[in-house]
C-alpha cells in the first residue's frame, strides 16, 4: 500500500494516543502562554493535570462565538486575542465564510501554513493524486482558505497545478480540454455545474479524461459521489475541514469513510446530549477538533457543530487512524418540523440518487399560521418535456414523504432560475424567522 | 526512525548556527528560518512514542 507517511499512518492506536497526548500538552502550554484567549480560558488548569488521553476532556470546548468575541475590538487588529505569535510573523490572511455570522480572521505564519499544507498532502495522497496529475482548481482564489490549501499541497506532492480563477464555467471547460487536465478539486455542486455546462456545449465530460476529483467545501453524499463518478468516468474522493481547523479527514481508495489525519489532529466524536462521552462505532456524534501543531492560531477542542457517524479504525487500506463514516450535517441545519427531525442532506441524497433529471434544487422552510411548510423548488433538465414535469414533481413529493415522513410541496422552476454556487451551496433556506 | 530523528536534530543545530552567523543578512537568516519550519514538520512526521 502506498502512503504519504507510512510511519504515522500505520501506527497502532495506543501509540497514536500517546503521541497525540504529548502534542496536546505541548499545544496546551503554548496556547496558555501565547494566546490571550487561552490565557483566560485555561486559567485554573495546568498541563501537568493532563496525564491520560481521557484527561483531555477536562479542557473546555472552544466555540465559534468565542473566536468572534475575542477578535471584535481586541488588539492586535484584525486577529485580536486569538493570535498566538507576534503579528510581525503573520505571512498570510485567511477568513471564514461568515455563513453563520461575523467572519473569523485567521492568521497564518509561514510555519503554520506549511503545517496545514502537510496535513493536506495526506488528503491528496489518499485520494490518489500523484506527480503524473495535472490538477485544475476551478475557483477564484481569494480571502477564503479553500483551494489555497489544495494548490500548495498539490504542488508539494508533485502534481502540476493549474489555477482556474477568473474564468467563467464555459472558460473552465475549455481550459480543462485545452490543457488535458486529469485531476480536479471542487465543490460537488460546482463539479456537477461544470459537467452540465460541458453537456450544454455538446461535450461529454467523460471525454475530459479526468481520473480523480477531490470534493471540498460541502458534504458529499454517496449518491452525489456516484453521480459525479458516472458523469465524468472518474473516481471521486472527499475530505472535511474548516478554516479554523484545516482539513482533518479524508477518504482513501476504499471510499469507505473518512480517515482522520493522525497524529496531526485529535478528533473527538461526542454524544449530542451531554457532549461528554465518545460515541460508539456506528453512532452519531458532534465533531470536536484540536489541530495539534498550529502556533499562529491555537485552537483547542473546537466544537464544530457538525455531526458525523463514527467509523471503525480498521480499513482495507491498512491505515490505523480513526474514521468518520459519514457527515450527517451541521447541528444548525437539523430542524424539527411538525415533530420530525429533518436534515437537508436527506433531500440531496434523494435527488442525486433517484432523480437524474433534476439539475438544481432548493429547500425552503416557511410557516403558515402555526404550520411549518416545506417546499422543494426544482429545476429540470431542459430535455425533460413540459408534460413530464408534473409527473417528476409528484414522484419527488411521494418519495420525499417516504424518506423523511414529511410531506412537502414541489414547485418546478424555469431553467436557470435557481442560484448556482461555486463555493458552499446554500440550498436550504429556513425563513420562518423564529427558529 | 531514530537515525532520521538524529539527522533532524543535526539540521536544526546547523540552521540555528547559520541564523546566528547571518547577522544582518536577511536572505541567509530567512532561508535558515525556513529550514527550521521544515524540521518542525519533520518532527511531526517522525513523532516519538512517549512512555
Amino acid at each position: 500500500m502506498d502512503y504519504w507517511n507510512n510511519y504515522t499512518e500505520t501506527l497502532p492506536r495506543e501509540k497514536l494516543n500517546k503521541i497525540e497526548l504529548s502534542h496536546f500538552k505541548n499545544l496546551f502550554s503554548y496556547a496558555k502562554s501565547h494566546s490571550p484567549l487561552y490565557a483566560e480560558k485555561l486559567k485554573g488548569i495546568e498541563a501537568k493535570e493532563i496525564k491520560t488521553f481521557d484527561d483531555i476532556k477536562k479542557v473546555p470546548f472552544t466555540y465559534k462565538e468565542e473566536l468572534r468575541k475575542w477578535q471584535e475590538n481586541v488588539d492586535p487588529f484584525p486577529y485580536g486575542g486569538l493570535l498566538g505569535v507576534p503579528i510581525e510573523e503573520v505571512s498570510t490572511f485567511r477568513q471564514t465564510s461568515g455563513t453563520t455570522g461575523r467572519p473569523v480572521y485567521v492568521p497564518e505564519t509561514y510555519e503554520s501554513w506549511q503545517w496545514r499544507v502537510e496535513a493536506w498532502c495526506h488528503i491528496l495522497w489518499m485520494a490518489g493524486f500523484r506527480p503524473r496529475h495535472r490538477v485544475f482548481l476551478p475557483f477564484g482564489y481569494n480571502v477564503y482558505v479553500a483551494f489555497w490549501e489544495a494548490h500548495y499541497a498539490a504542488e508539494k506532492v508533485g502534481c502540476e497545478v493549474i489555477p482556474g480563477g477568473a474564468l467563467d464555467t464555459k472558460g473552465r471547460v475549455n481550459k480543462i480540454i485545452e490543457l488535458k487536465v486529469n485531476a480536479m478539486t471542487g465543490t460537488p455542486t460546482y463539479i456537477l455545474n461544470i459537467a452540465q455546462e460541458a453537456m450544454g456545449m455538446g461535450i461529454d465530460p467523460k471525454s475530459f479524461g479526468i481520473e480523480r476529483i477531490l470534493g471540498a467545501g460541502e458534504p458529499l453524499p454517496e449518491a452525489t459521489r456516484k453521480r459525479i463518478e458516472a458523469t465524468y468516468g472518474c473516481k471521486m474522493f472527499d475530505h472535511i475541514g474548516s478554516t479554523e481547523t484545516c482539513g482533518f479527514a479524508a477518504t482513501c481508495e476504499a471510499q469507505n469513510g473518512l480517515h482522520i489525519i493522525e497524529p496531526f489532529f485529535i478528533v473527538e466524536l461526542l454524544d449530542r446530549e451531554t457532549l461528554s462521552k465518545e460515541v460508539a462505532v456506528g453512532e452519531q456524534g458532534v465533531i470536536v477538533i484540536t489541530p495539534l501543531g498550529r502556533r499562529s492560531f491555537p485552537v483547542i477542542r473546537f466544537n464544530t457543530n457538525d455531526v458525523a457517524i463514527k467509523g471503525p479504525s480498521e480499513c482495507e487500506c491498512g491505515r490505523t487512524s480513526g474514521k468518520l463514516m459519514e457527515i450527517v450535517g451541521r447541528v444548525d441545519d437539523i430542524r424539527k418540523i411538525r415533530g420530525v427531525l429533518f436534515s437537508p442532506k436527506t433531500v440531496e441524497q434523494l435527488v442525486r440518487s433517484e432523480f437524474p433529471e433534476i439539475v438544481e434544487y432548493e429547500i425552503v422552510l416557511t410557516r403558515q399560521d402555526i404550520m411549518d411548510q416545506l417546499t422543494l423548488r426544482i429545476e429540470l433538465d431542459p430535455k425533460v418535456g413540459s408534460g413530464e414535469a408534473g409527473a417528476v414533481a409528484g414522484r419527488l413529493a411521494e418519495r420525499h414523504k417516504i424518506k423523511t415522513n414529511l410531506s412537502c410541496k414541489v414547485k418546478v422552476e424555469p431553467v436557470g432560475s435557481l442560484p448556482r454556487y461555486d463555493l458552499k451551496a446554500k440550498r436550504f433556506k429556513d425563513v420562518r424567522g423564529d427558529h | 526512525m531514530d537515525e532520521i530523528r538524529d539527522e533532524i536534530k543535526n539540521i536544526e543545530k546547523s540552521a540555528e548556527r547559520i541564523k546566528a552567523l547571518a547577522g544582518d543578512n536577511h536572505a541567509i537568516s530567512k532561508n535558515a528560518s525556513i529550514i527550521l519550519t521544515f524540521t518542525y514538520l519533520l518532527r511531526f512526521d517522525t513523532p516519538e512514542v512517549g512512555e
